[in-house]
C-alpha cells in the first residue's frame, strides 16, 4: 500500500474512531462526520489522477454537494438539541431510554 | 407541516429510494440514501418535542456515519480494482465493509442500538416509514452485492440479530419499541438467507413491510402507543382488535397466517444449503419472539370484560376502517395458500 493510501485511510479511520468515541459536545460528532467527509473528498479527487480515468473528475464535487447539505442538517439538529435540552451535551440525550 | 414541505419531504423520499435501487454506480447508491436521510429528518422532527428532536439527532448520525462508510467502501474497491459499478465488488475489505455499513443502516446486530430510540421519539406513521421503506434502499443494495459478501460475517449477523430482537423485546412495554425489535428481527431472517437467494429474500422483505404496515396503521386508528392503551382499543373499533391479534400472530409466523410463508422458505433454504443448524437456530430464537407477539394480542384481543373497561363503547363514535388497512390486513394473514403462485412469479 502506497504512503498515499495509508494517509488516506489513516485519517478516514481516526475521524470515524473520534465519531464512535464522542463524549461530551454533538458538534464535536458533527466535526468528526465533516472530517470524514474531507477525507473522502481528497482521496476522491486524487482518484482521477492516480487511475488516469478523468471521466470520473466530477466525483468530489458531487459528493461535496451533498456532504454540504449534510453538515447543514446537522447544525439544524445542533440548533434543535440547543433548543429543547438547552445544550449539546451528549449525556443529556437519554429521555428515549423509556 | 405546510403542504409545501409535506410536498418536498415526500418527494425526496420517494426520490431517494428511486435513485438507490434503479443505480449501477456506487455515487448514486450513496446518494440515494443520503437523500433519504436528509428527508425523513423533518418527519421524525414534526412536533418540536424533545424527544423527537433527540431521536432525529440519533438517526441523523447514525444514517450519516453508515453512508459514509458505504462511500469509502466503494471508494476501497474503485482504488484496489478500478470498478465503480455496483454488482462488481470484489475486493474483500470493501465487501465486509459494506456490509458493516448496511447493517448499521438496516439495525442489524451489533449496530442495533439507535433503532428503538429512534422508533420511539418519532410518530407512528414516521415510525412506519422509518421501519419499512428506509430499509428498503439498504435491502436492495444488499441484493445486487450479494455474490460477494461474506456468508460468514453475514449468518452471525443473522443469528444475532434474531436472538436480540426476541431477547431484548420481551421487556418493553412501548409497541414502537417493541415494532422495533420485531423489525431487527425480521431483517435478521432476511440476512440470513440473502446470499443464497436474493429472490427469497426479496420475497421475505415484502411480506415482512406488508405485515408492518397493517400493524403500523391499526395502531394509528386506535392512536395506541403502549400497552395500556392497546387494552382498551377494543372499544374504538371491534372487529378491527380482532384482526389486530391475527395480524401479530402473523408477524410470528404462525402456521395458517401469511407471516409463515417467508419463515417456511428459508428454513428450507438453508437446510437445502447445508446450514441445517442455522436454521435450527434461527427456528427456535424467533420464540422469543412469539411470546411478545402472544402478549401483544392477549392484552389486545384475548383478554375480556369486566378486566379491561367497565363499559362496552367508547364515548365516542368509532369511525370506520380506512380501505387500506382493510386490505392490507386481509393480505397479511390470508396470502399463504397463494404462495406456489408467489413462488412462481418471484
Amino acid at each position: 500500500m502506497s504512503l498515499l493510501h495509508l494517509s488516506f485511510y489513516s485519517s478516514f479511520i481516526l475521524s470515524c474512531l473520534g465519531l464512535a468515541f464522542h463524549r461530551t459536545h454533538l458538534i464535536s460528532a458533527l466535526l468528526c462526520l465533516e472530517s470524514m467527509m474531507l477525507a473522502m473528498f481528497i482521496a476522491l479527487t486524487i482518484l482521477p489522477i492516480e487511475a488516469q480515468t478523468p471521466s470520473t473528475t466530477l466525483t468530489p464535487v458531487f459528493m461535496l454537494a451533498f456532504s454540504a447539505c449534510e453538515a447543514g442538517t446537522g447544525l439544524a439538529m445542533l440548533v434543535a438539541s440547543t433548543r429543547t435540552h438547552g445544550s449539546d451535551h451528549l449525556h443529556n440525550l437519554n429521555l428515549l431510554q423509556y | 407541516m405546510s403542504p409545501h414541505t409535506k410536498l418536498l419531504t415526500s418527494l425526496s423520499l420517494t426520490l431517494g429510494t428511486t435513485i438507490t435501487i434503479s443505480s449501477t454506480h456506487w455515487l448514486m447508491a450513496w446518494a440515494g440514501p443520503e437523500l433519504n436521510t436528509l428527508a425523513i429528518i423533518p418527519y421524525t422532527s414534526k412536533s418540536h418535542h424533545p424527544r423527537s428532536i433527540e431521536a432525529a439527532i440519533k438517526y441523523f448520525l447514525v444514517q450519516a456515519t453508515a453512508s459514509t462508510l458505504l462511500l469509502f467502501s466503494s471508494m476501497t474497491n474503485a482504488w484496489a480494482t478500478g470498478q465503480w459499478d455496483i454488482t462488481q465488488l470484489t475486493h474483500p475489505t470493501s465487501s465486509l465493509l459494506l456490509t458493516v455499513a448496511i447493517a448499521m443502516k438496516l439495525g442489524l446486530v451489533p449496530f442495533h442500538f439507535w433503532f428503538p430510540e429512534v422508533m420511539q421519539g418519532s410518530p407512528l406513521i414516521t415510525a412506519m416509514l422509518l421501519s419499512t421503506m428506509m430499509k428498503f434502499p439498504p435491502t436492495i443494495l444488499l441484493l445486487m452485492t450479494s455474490h460477494s459478501l461474506n456468508p460468514t460475517l453475514l449468518t452471525i449477523l443473522a443469528v444475532a440479530s434474531v436472538t436480540i430482537g426476541g431477547w431484548m423485546g420481551l421487556n418493553q412495554t412501548q409497541l414502537r419499541k417493541i415494532l422495533a425489535f420485531s423489525s431487527i428481527a425480521h431483517l435478521g431472517w432476511l440476512a440470513a438467507v440473502i446470499i443464497y437467494s436474493p429472490k427469497l429474500a426479496l420475497l421475505i422483505f415484502y411480506l415482512y413491510t406488508l405485515m408492518t404496515i397493517t400493524v403500523f396503521l391499526t395502531l394509528n386508528s386506535t392512536k395506541a402507543l403502549k400497552l395500556p392503551t392497546l387494552m382498551t382499543s377494543w372499544t374504538k373499533n371491534l372487529s378491527l382488535n380482532a384482526i389486530l391479534m391475527l395480524t401479530l400472530l402473523s408477524l410470528a409466523g404462525l402456521p395458517p397466517l401469511t407471516g409463515f410463508l417467508p419463515k417456511w422458505l428459508t428454513i428450507q433454504e438453508l437446510t437445502k444449503q447445508e446450514m441445517a443448524a442455522t436454521a435450527t437456530a434461527l427456528a427456535i430464537l424467533s420464540l422469543l419472539g412469539l411470546f411478545f407477539y402472544l402478549r401483544l394480542a392477549y392484552y389486545s384481543t384475548i383478554t375480556l370484560p369486566p378486566n379491561s373497561t367497565n363499559h362496552m363503547k367508547h364515548w365516542h363514535f368509532t369511525k370506520p376502517t380506512n380501505t387500506t388497512t382493510a386490505i392490507l390486513a386481509t393480505l397479511s394473514m390470508l396470502t399463504l395458500p397463494l404462495s406456489p403462485l408467489i413462488l412462481a412469479i418471484t
